[in-house]
């Protein structure tokens, strides 16, 4: 599998670290005890539940022997056909609340 | 406490690196590498959203734009080579104006004139750094990286951190002779310089 850096051009997947998947979101809330509540079954689902598809999936790698950057790469996990590779932190600041929480701090 | 006298920075290579001709001794050698010692290093990374005006501050104090993308830029002896995004290494040649007092004169001298802009970082003792050259450098250096450096792929001035003989290094091309200075974290010296050894032995090695 070779993953094109948007910032180092392709290389070989030896290069990236994979760090996860990348369709999971922070709850904005924090959380409660409570097993049941609603807070509690996002954080649960936050924390430790995963989705498995056979197919597309976006996840979270990171260019560790080069520029060092985390990037989402959208790809068929059966196959391992690469749809897209963006920087992560473009990516997380594209998303509307985490825009609003970065112009905030 | 008495005080401390620091010795100079020693060579990283110097215990490994045996001058002269290794491997296959006829013909002219088909790679030649020579350490690049005294040189001053500093990590350049901009602060959050101030890239555009720390490269507007490096043009106006040095004389040098730093590349956005993995290129390397250069001006009377201090080169600043693009390293990730919003990241350069600061490299001043052995002699130059800014280490008089010392290596750590080039990150005092970032560090003054990118005040607020970047966070600066002295490296000047952490690298080992090696200069690559003669006709068969591509062949050898491909046994170990997986990095296109045909002309058509990667040309003077581009710049790479990836890594060689699963040893991260950071390199980029001088010249078309060519010509690549090669970096490599100080305690992979050894390994890397093994590595190049016996890479570079079939074609007639070189130790300057
Ligand atoms: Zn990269």
């Amino acid at each position: 599998m070779r993953i094109t850096c948007p910032h180092c051009g392709e290389r070989g997947n030896e290069e990236f670290a994979y760090l996860g998947d990348a369709t999971v979101r922070r709850p904005d809330d924090a959380g409660a005890a409570r097993p049941g509540a609603p807070e509690f079954e996002r954080w649960m689902d936050y924390v430790y539940l995963r989705d498995n598809p056979a197919g597309r999936h976006r996840e979270l790698w990171q260019h560790v022997h080069g520029c060092r950057a985390w990037l989402v790469v959208t790809r068929d996990i059966s196959t391992h056909a690469i749809f897209s590779v963006e920087d992560a932190r473009a990516a997380a600041l594209a998303r509307p609340s985490l825009v609003a929480r970065d112009a905030a701090s | 406490m008495a005080e401390i006298a620091l010795s100079p920075p020693l060579s990283a290579f110097a215990a490994l690196a045996r001058h002269g001709r290794h491997g296959r001794a006829e013909g002219p050698a088909g790679v030649v590498v020579e350490e690049l010692r005294g040189l001053a290093l500093a990590t350049v990374i901009a602060r959050k959203g101030r890239a555009a005006d720390l490269a507007a501050a490096c043009r106006a104090s040095f004389g040098v734009e730093p590349a956005s993308t993995p290129r390397r830029t250069a001006k009377d002896g201090l080169a600043v080579v693009w390293s990730g995004p919003g990241q350069w290494l600061a490299v001043a040649e052995k002699g130059h104006p800014l280490t008089a007092g010392g290596a750590d004169g080039l990150a005092d001298a970032l560090r003054g004139a990118l005040a607020g802009l970047a966070s600066v970082t002295d490296q000047s003792d952490a690298r080992g750094a090696l200069r690559l050259s003669g006709p068969r450098v591509r062949d050898a250096l491909a046994k170990g990286l997986a990095l296109d450096l045909h002309p058509r792929a990667f040309r003077p001035g581009d710049a790479a951190s990836t890594w060689c003989a699963l040893i991260d290094v950071q390199l980029w091309q001088v010249d078309a002779a060519p010509t690549y200075d090669l970096l490599v974290a100080r305690g992979f010296a050894g390994s890397f310089w093994h590595w190049l050894e016996a890479s570079a032995a079939e074609f007639g090695l070189e130790v300057r």
